[in-house]
């Protein structure tokens, strides 16, 4: 062999291993997601949900219900766990990949909706046709521009041991006061998460605290952080910490674990708990009433189905939602969910209600419930999240008082806003 | 005279030309290494040399997880932001802490331990089986079982601390801004000091043993043994050991992120728990990459110091 044939050896092995190495990186391109043999599109379709053991499989036999009834669409579900949801999603998207269709988390579909990574939904949805619930509803729409459609709100409830406590707390005081009378033992009268390993969580919990005593983390145009009325539902929570009456240092998959076996009194949580207490602990007996704190306002989980701004397959996409949105979808998936409300006002079953009694307090929620995010700055709140929950946890380990938590996050938030 | 006879190959030139002339592998060839060379170089350049040039570049700009490919180049504010804030400056504070007391006590550790091993006992064979256990436990199940021995309600370590009187107030060790990085530091020294105690039991099995007897017979005790002769064998490999240390507990991260994701209140963030969570919590790759700058050149100049300490010690010894 000529020297020119050995060259030529040597180039093709280096441009073939560069061929193997590159080819991994346009399997998942949206081309390659929607190749459409027998003119059928296919559409991914991504939550976390998919993944949850009572609602999971109902949720994929709905979509199998949709691609029944259809000939040249098939939406394909996509689990994703939990905990990594955001970030896998929105790296994908950030890289002008990922799914078609997306049930996203309040502060992830704020932080995706102000990078321009969703597709606006007003030229393909007609949102009038639709009778949407007003106050989950009004959130989807940024400047003008419809980002999403809500496909499940769980609004948060005090969830309650009726064993333990047969009648439930009717404002604060009494709160407190059940708190402090079960703790005893390896019993506690309340759970709630304390630690900045569950940053998001404890977002969550102290959401409650804050509203429910008349806060807010921002007016809409500059942030709160440091009002009067956080500091006193942030020093009640504290309270509630150096009180005892709750597990320090257990995380929420312990204390939720506590609250099936009857170690837990009481724990403030979302609807969409409900379907996983009953399935942990089906001989549980529990209720969930109204939050007894002084004002009637509380953090709820929105999750709107969004589009894929990289989708190749939005009007494919956008029929789904549609789909999902007629009257006889949304009280299927109002089954599905449980305690969750949906886009639409629906009636619950008999079955139902008879099966789970305390079903409409949930939805009473409704109209006081709102989302995770900093109003005003909602693509911002993960970062403001991260300030305000390492100084309210500073402040529970004495590193410094409430107050002055609430100062520094004020300041530290404030910067980074600008 | 004696005629020489000519080497068979040579004998057999003249009459090459009617042979049928045997066709050379192209295996043989000059080109022959770089044909096999080239995977991996490829390798190499696709996954570390560009991602490096990469995130060198990245670290000069503002560059968004939502928006990788709209970066706005910033200059040098990155680097200017991490030198400004406190945070960073105790992020790197409780990484040098968390860095030199994983080395010293996974090595400190392993070496005693080898040395035990390193004698005759009955069961000794089952006790060197038994010691990698931790090391060949995955990080992500160690983690979690330690964040369950450390639970306030449930954890043996809080209920053993109580019932000798040294309880932690409130019993949430991992919650605590005072105990969290030395509860992290114990397990990680408990997984990795299997590694080092295995190392060094090779090494010193090198130790001859002729040298140790020759010392004890001159009358030199335990620890002049050790310094003169077994400390001369197993230098080179102790100081391989800690720089490997060094290097991978400066990187580590799964096992404090499982345990407290850098907190409470920053008590355990490290360079690279600060690095993912710029990158993927506050979604800002440019700060990101600045702080993995930061990390590559603590990880370079530790590497070019270990080669110099090396290199004095070589010639300490040659003189």
């Amino acid at each position: 062999m000529n020297r020119l044939g050995r060259g030529i050896i040597a180039a093709s092995a280096v441009v073939a291993s560069g061929a193997l190495v590159l080819s991994g990186c346009s399997a998942g391109s949206p081309e390659a997601e929607t190749g459409e043999p027998g003119g059928v599109t296919t559409v991914t379709f991504a939550a976390s949900t998919f993944g949850d053991p009572g609602r999971g499989p109902l949720l994929l036999e709905l979509i199998d219900e949709f691609n029944t009834s259809q000939d040249s669409i098939r939406v394909a579900a996509a689990a994703v766990p939990y905990p990594t949801f955001g970030q896998t999603i929105l790296t994908q998207m950030g890289s002008g990949l990922g799914p078609d269709l997306i049930r996203f988390d309040m502060p992830e579909f704020a932080s995706a909706s102000d990078a321009g990574l969703i597709h606006p939904l007003d030229d393909l949805i007609d949102a009038g046709d639709y009778d949407l619930l007003k106050q989950p509803d009004q959130f989807m729409v940024h400047d003008g521009v419809r980002h999403g459609i809500i496909f499940e709100a769980s609004n948060y409830g005090m969830f309650y041991n009726t064993d333990l406590i047969p009648e439930p707390p009717t404002d604060y005081d009494e709160f407190v006061e059940i708190a402090q009378s079960l703790t005893g033992g390896d019993t506690f009268g309340l759970a709630f998460r304390q630690t900045e390993a569950e940053e998001a969580g404890v977002w969550q919990d102290i959401f409650n605290y804050v509203y429910g005593f008349g806060g807010a983390w921002s007016d809409g145009k500059k942030l709160t952080i440091d009002s009067p009325e956080n500091l006193e539902g942030l020093e009640a929570y504290q309270a509630l910490y150096d009180a005892e009456v709750i597990p320090k240092g257990a995380d929420a998959a312990t204390f939720r674990r506590m609250f099936a076996e009857g170690k837990v009194g009481m724990e403030l949580n979302n609807g969409g708990y409900v379907s996983a207490t009953k399935g942990q602990a089906p001989d549980l007996n529990f209720s969930v009433a109204p939050i007894p704190f002084p004002v009637r306002a509380q953090g709820a989980i929105l999750a709107p189905i969004v589009i894929n701004e990289a989708s190749p397959a939005k009007e494919a996409a956008a029929t789904f939602i549609e789909w999902v949105l007629e009257p006889e979808q949304q009280v299927k998936l109002q089954e599905i969910l449980g305690a969750s409300s949906v886009a639409t006002a629906t009636e619950r079953s008999a079955a139902s209600l008879e099966e789970t009694p305390f079903l409409p307090v949930f939805d009473e929620l409704t109209e006081t419930s709102l989302p995770h995010v900093v109003l005003g700055f909602e693509a911002m709140t993960p970062d403001i999240r991260k300030v305000v929950v390492k100084n309210v946890i500073a402040a529970l380990q004495g590193e410094q008082t409430m107050q002055e938590a609430l100062d520094n996050a004020q300041e530290e938030a404030s910067d980074l806003v600008g | 005279m004696t005629a020489v006879q000519a080497p068979p190959e040579a004998r057999g030139q003249g009459t090459m030309a009617a042979r049928p002339r045997r066709k050379r592998s192209p295996l043989g060839s000059r080109w022959t290494p770089f044909l096999f060379l080239a995977p991996a170089v490829v390798f190499i350049l696709v996954f570390q040399a560009i991602p490096l040039l990469q995130q060198i570049y990245m670290s000069f700009t503002k560059t968004t997880l939502l928006n990788p490919t709209r970066s706005e180049w910033v200059g040098l504010d990155n680097y200017a932001w991490i030198v400004g804030d406190p945070e960073f400056q105790r992020t790197l504070a409780t990484t040098f802490v968390y860095v030199v007391i994983c080395v010293v006590g996974s090595v400190g550790l392993g070496l005693g331990l080898a040395m035990l091993l390193n004698r005759a006992f009955v069961g000794r064979g089952f006790a060197r089986a038994l010691i990698t256990v931790p090391w060949a436990a995955p990080g992500i199940a160690v983690a979690l079982i330690a964040t369950w021995m450390l639970n306030a309600q449930y954890g043996i370590v809080n209920r053993l601390l109580d019932a000798i009187g040294l309880g932690v107030p409130g019993g949430a060790i991992l919650d605590s801004p005072t105990y969290a990085l030395p509860a992290i530091l114990v397990t990680t020294i408990w997984q990795l000091f299997p590694f080092t105690s295995v190392v060094l039991l090779s090494a010193l099995q090198a130790v001859p043993q002729e040298l140790t007897e020759a010392a004890t017979m001159d009358g030199a005790g335990r620890w002049w043994t050790f310094r003169a002769v077994t400390w001369q064998v197993i230098k080179p490999t102790v100081g391989l050991l800690a720089l490997l240390m060094t290097i991978w507990s400066i990187r580590r991260f799964e096992l404090i992120w499982l345990m407290t994701r850098g907190g409470p209140v920053g008590a355990t963030e490290t360079l690279v728990i600060d690095l993912y969570s710029q990158a993927f919590e506050s979604q800002q790759l440019g700060r990101a990459a600045a702080i993995g700058m930061v990390g590559v050149i603590i990880s370079l100049v530790v590497i070019l110091a270990s080669r110099m300490v090396a290199r004095i010690a070589e010639r300490k010894d040659a003189s």
